[in-house]
């Protein structure tokens, strides 16, 4: 259990606070545009059930990256390759044949090859000694590259036939996976040793191999996850949309990226939270949304198509949490 | 030893020996696939080397000339990343211009204009702001496809997603003189990397902030000035990467080039953290990465793998490399 003074001393640093309350003000903005009324307390549950759905399906895919982003970002690491990571194991899992053998087939496969391409990537990493950000540049071409020669021109469409397989796109699935994801996976890192160490290797690398922090297995390690965090997030995605094609996903990285550090995790290493992340999907997934409801129902509001406000405001919405969240005071930021 | 007089030598004794080595693999290596493409075009009646020489800068001419850009600011020690939108942006610029009338050279000017002014406004947010540069130009990134599709809906009443550009006179720069520009900009580079002293103080600013601010210099400005000079290079690389195509759709055009160029850039032995690396590495790299797309199609592997075989390239180069240097940086690390 945590001592109430140690919550109470984490809220002092009023910076902290602010996420939450852009999050609120947003939500506030944005829910109504995206159909939430407020005429009674019947309407308002209502709406606000419909809402809540289509929020967390859309953004559960993202919240499972993002958890393996903030502690990749956490070492002083960066991977730019999950994009194409998804797109890969989406790839491998949509050339088998779409019956219930899928489920002792293509899945564990699937998992597999998740954890295989992300320790390749801590391979190059620890092992090898490339900058994180190269190393997994060179692998979003290569798996990208492998995905476009898996799959050629064409769109495989196979995920809907399988059976069960689309429970994971709705409601019940994408919670199944949140909770397991952050709350349980989330809980443990929180309060564990591995976090302490993370961070510890993110902030100072030779001070981290002088405390007995094995570095090179615990890089492997945070990358091997990664990985495996995104092939949970293939499954999310490919539950939803039914297909995968050469050029999906494109760009997932850096909308996980701008996420996270949205949520307060410095690109530098170091320091990290997995609710701020967590926030910041949502903040992005509640612009994204809104944005769409705004293009169906006032789509003459504005000389332009709304949706595309949705580049400018998620770029200014970056630069602005980042800057009301950087450090000012202190020698360590 | 006494400095030699011969700027040749002097510009190689400059780079770090890693530098170094990096070009001379990369020369071998571009003259090595050069020599296969030439045994395999002369063996085949149906293609000539010159053609396909000829060919070479149609495509890789932005590539390089962006990556020429890209190269001063990493020296720096910043990024962009925006370059990919900032190059949209200009493309929809020079489409509306067409679609207004106005001349061929006042659409290429609006074009470059629109880039310098951009990359230098990335350059004076990340001084101002003081937030990482990758942060900065990530939202860049966002923004300026976002800029780019109103420009496009609120200037153009019939915009539908594509602007369509087709008269020939706009499109010379890019079909008929690419080889030419593309020559001229990668000599000045050359030139002024070697006699000026903009790409030294970037270089400076990229090993230390602090020593240039003991030295004298301004890091701020320094990395300002960047972004400037990226710009120019980057104005260049937006009017050919433009006018190389008929239509400009500025809701999916040039997705992803900012990662071909970063690659280019950091294959031909540029530091990515700054204060290492050299102009001629950028064009080399690149032209390595083309080549070997190339062979690989005259080997007979499919036009899919080139992609694949793009990374598999860099993550070897620069794997091997990393992996030859591991024992000593580890040793530094330590002592």
């Amino acid at each position: 259990m945590t001592p109430p003074t140690r919550v109470m001393r984490r809220f002092t640093s009023w910076h902290l606070l602010i996420l939450p309350l852009l999050f609120v003000a947003e939500l506030a903005v944005f829910a109504p545009i995206s159909g939430v009324r407020f005429d009674s307390a019947e309407a308002l549950g209502r709406s606000s059930r419909f809402y809540a759905t289509d929020l967390i399906t859309h953004a559960a895919p993202l919240i499972v990256l993002v958890v393996g982003m903030t502690a990749v970002l956490m070492t002083g690491g960066i991977d730019l390759s999950i994009g194409s990571m998804v797109a890969l194991i989406a790839a491998v899992m949509a050339t088998f044949d779409p019956g219930a053998s899928f489920w002792w087939t293509a899945v564990p496969l699937g998992l597999l090859c998740g954890l295989g391409l992300g320790w390749f990537n801590g391979f190059l990493i620890a092992r090898l000694d490339v900058p994180p950000i190269i190393a997994t540049l060179g692998t979003l071409f290569l798996f990208r590259g492998l995905c476009e020669v898996r799959l050629g021109d064409q769109e495989f469409g196979t995920f809907y036939d399988v059976p069960g397989f689309a429970w994971f796109g709705g409601l019940s699935g994408s919670l199944l996976l949140i909770t397991l994801v952050v709350a349980l996976g989330g809980g443990w890192f929180f309060h564990s040793r591995l976090r302490r160490e993370l961070l510890m290797l993110g902030g100072n690398r030779v001070a981290a191999r002088y405390a007995g922090i094995p570095v090179f297995r615990r890089t492997t390690q945070v990358y091997t996850a990664m990985g495996g965090l995104a092939f949970v997030a293939a499954i999310c995605f490919t539950a939803r949309n039914g297909s995968v094609s050469a050029t999906s996903f494109g760009g997932l990285e850096l909308q996980v990226i701008v996420a996270v550090v949205l949520g307060g995790t410095r690109v530098e290493g170091g320091n990290g939270s997995i609710i701020g992340s967590v926030i910041g999907v949502l903040m992005i997934t509640v612009l994204d949304e809104g944005l769409r409801s705004a293009e169906m129902f006032h789509a003459d509001a504005l000389p332009f198509k709304i949706q595309h406000l949705k580049y400018i405001l998620m770029g200014a919405l970056l630069v602005i949490g980042v800057w009301v969240n950087r450090p000012t005071n202190n020698s360590t930021g | 030893m006494p400095p030699s007089h011969n700027i040749v030598i002097q510009y190689f004794s400059r780079v770090t020996p890693t530098v170094r080595h990096r070009l001379l693999f990369l020369l071998v290596g571009c003259a090595l696939l050069l020599g296969y493409i030439f045994l395999q075009t002369s063996a085949d009646d149906n293609s000539s080397f010159l053609a396909e020489v000829s060919r070479i800068p149609v495509y890789l001419a932005p590539v390089i000339i962006a990556g020429l850009g890209l190269t001063g600011i990493i020296f720096a020690g910043g990024i962009d990343l925006s370059i990919s939108t900032i190059i949209v942006v200009a493309g929809t610029v020079f489409g509306i211009l067409y679609d207004y009338g106005a001349s061929p050279g006042v659409c290429f000017f609006g074009c470059w204009l629109t880039a310098v002014s951009l990359s230098s406004w990335n350059g004076l947010l990340v001084r101002c702001l003081g937030i990482s540069p990758i942060i900065i130009t990530l939202a860049g990134l966002q923004f300026y496809r976002g800029l780019a599709l109103i420009l496009a809906d609120t200037l153009m009443p019939d915009f539908g997603g594509g602007l369509s550009i087709q008269q020939a006179a706009y499109q010379t720069p890019a079909k008929e003189y690419a080889g030419w520009i593309l020559a001229v900009v990668v000599v000045a580079a050359l030139v002024w990397e070697a006699y000026g002293k903009t790409f030294r103080s970037f270089l400076a600013l990229g090993c230390s902030p602090q020593a240039c601010r003991i030295a004298g210099l301004h890091p701020g400005r320094i990395l300002q000035m960047s972004y400037l000079v990226g710009g120019l290079f980057l104005g260049v690389a937006a009017v050919l990467y433009v006018t190389n195509r008929q239509v400009i759709e500025p809701a999916r055009m040039a997705m992803g080039f900012e990662l071909s160029v970063i690659g280019a850039v950091v294959l031909g032995g540029t530091n990515i953290f700054g204060g290492e690396g050299t102009m001629l590495g950028t064009v080399l790299g690149a032209l390595f990465l083309y080549l070997i797309g190339q062979a690989m199609l005259y080997a007979g592997v499919s036009e899919y793998w080139r992609t694949a075989i793009e990374g598999a390239v860099i993550v070897a180069v620069i794997g091997f490399d990393c992996a030859l240097h591991r024992r000593r940086k580890l040793l530094d690390e330590l002592r």
